[in-house]
């Protein structure tokens, strides 16, 4: 005899499955008399449940006219949890928004850094490029006073160049990655919360 | 001979959510014995069914235009109903013990004895009940006393349909363990023959 079907029995009994998991256990109750038992005992309990009778209540039309005096003028119309459900959607928005913020103003910098080095720039816009230019104050300092030169000077410029400019923008373009991955995942884990019936399909 | 159209739930919908009274007045009606029902089967005291489900129909109204009719409006009834109960059950924890005694009896023609036993039984099935969790209770009374499938009570409790199936056997499980002695020595006692 296969496994008992117990943890099925209440879903067949209130109508809920379907297709192979509802075979499944058809054909277990026809051979099983312990699951048979278990099954006309749900069925005993629905019926000693439906004994308690519901008590009278006033006519439903009592009822909404009594309602309808103390019903307020307004209408809420926006709530909370449309405000809620709003700003969820645009937190995705929000994000590529940043990403693209952030992406853009990188390859303008560039370019601007590019083009002052090449003195393409014009004295106007010299100062566009002059943040951008002076990447490694503090190596320059230690080197006009003699205590960094040569390979050390050269290094202590690159990595301070990199600190300066990259790693802060590695560092958001990151950030703005994992935030964006997480709301993902919460979507998901949404979603399938909501699609989870799908096991009584069988 | 004239017809007299009568609109259909959807255009309820839409007249009360801009502001239709009598629309609203129209729903409450279709709706009422639900939702007064679920609250009862839940505290187990008619008169607070009554007062909880006036108090879900005056925030339905509130909120009437915030809801979305591709959902079903019982089950967003019911979800503002059970939180209404739930509250209410929070807050006035001596409802429990005190809804006993108002329990009605189905047939009011039998006998002393018989009624004696029929009073005593209803009781032991409604104090079983309200014991159960709350959790476990309305889901218990979603599905026995208004028949919703696990879909509809997953959505209405915005819950995975996964736990509506949990908290239902359980609660069936924990009901046949505190009916089973006291509930079937009564039945027992109850079909005796006096002769």
């Amino acid at each position: 005899m296969s496994t008992h079907v117990s943890e099925w029995l209440n879903a067949y009994h209130d109508g809920e499955l379907h297709g192979t998991q509802l075979h499944r256990v058809e054909v277990h109750l026809a051979e099983c008399g312990i699951c048979q038992a278990e099954l006309e005992s749900l069925e005993s309990l629905s019926s000693v449940l439906h004994e308690v009778p519901a008590p009278e209540f006033t006519a439903p039309e009592r009822f909404a006219a009594q309602i309808n005096l103390r019903l307020p003028h307004e209408q809420t119309k926006v709530s909370r949890k449309q405000i809620l459900e709003i700003g969820w959607w645009m937190i995705p928005v929000g994000l590529l928004g940043a990403w693209v913020f952030i992406a853009t103003s990188t390859v303008l910098s560039d370019i601007l850094y590019t083009a002052h080095n090449l003195g393409l720039l014009s004295s106007l816009s010299n100062w566009l490029a002059f943040g951008s230019s002076n990447n490694s104050y503090w190596s320059a300092t230690l080197g006009q006073f003699g205590v960094l030169s040569g390979n050390s000077l050269n290094w202590a410029e690159a990595t301070e160049s990199f600190t300066r400019m990259s790693l802060p923008q590695i560092s958001l373009q990151v950030s703005i990655a994992l935030l964006y991955l997480i709301w993902i995942a919460i979507w998901w884990v949404r979603h399938t919360r909501r699609g989870s019936g799908q096991l009584l399909e069988g | 001979m004239a017809m007299v159209m009568i609109p259909s739930e959807a255009e309820l919908i839409t007249k009360a959510q801009n502001g239709e009274r009598n629309a609203f007045s129209e729903l409450v009606c279709i709706h009422a014995q639900g939702v007064r029902n679920v609250i009862y089967r839940m505290c187990g005291d008619p008169q607070i069914a009554e007062d909880a489900a006036q108090e879900t129909f005056i925030q339905a109204w509130k909120h009437l235009p915030s809801y979305r009719p591709q959902t079903s409006l019982r089950n967003w009834l019911y979800r503002i109903a059970v939180n209404a109960a739930t509250d209410l059950l929070r807050k006035e924890k001596h409802i429990l013990p005190n809804a006993l005694e108002d329990l009605q009896l189905r047939d009011p023609q039998l006998g002393p004895e018989a009624l004696f036993f029929e009073e005593e039984r209803m009781a032991l099935i409604q104090k079983a009940i309200l014991s159960l969790p709350e959790a476990s209770r309305v889901v218990l009374v979603l599905r026995e006393y208004e028949g919703m499938s696990y879909h509809e009570i997953a959505d209405a409790l915005d819950i995975p349909v996964g736990t509506v199936m949990s908290r239902l056997n359980y609660a069936r499980k924990s009901l046949k363990d505190k009916l089973e002695q006291s509930l079937f020595v009564h039945v027992e006692v109850k079909h005796v023959d006096p002769r």
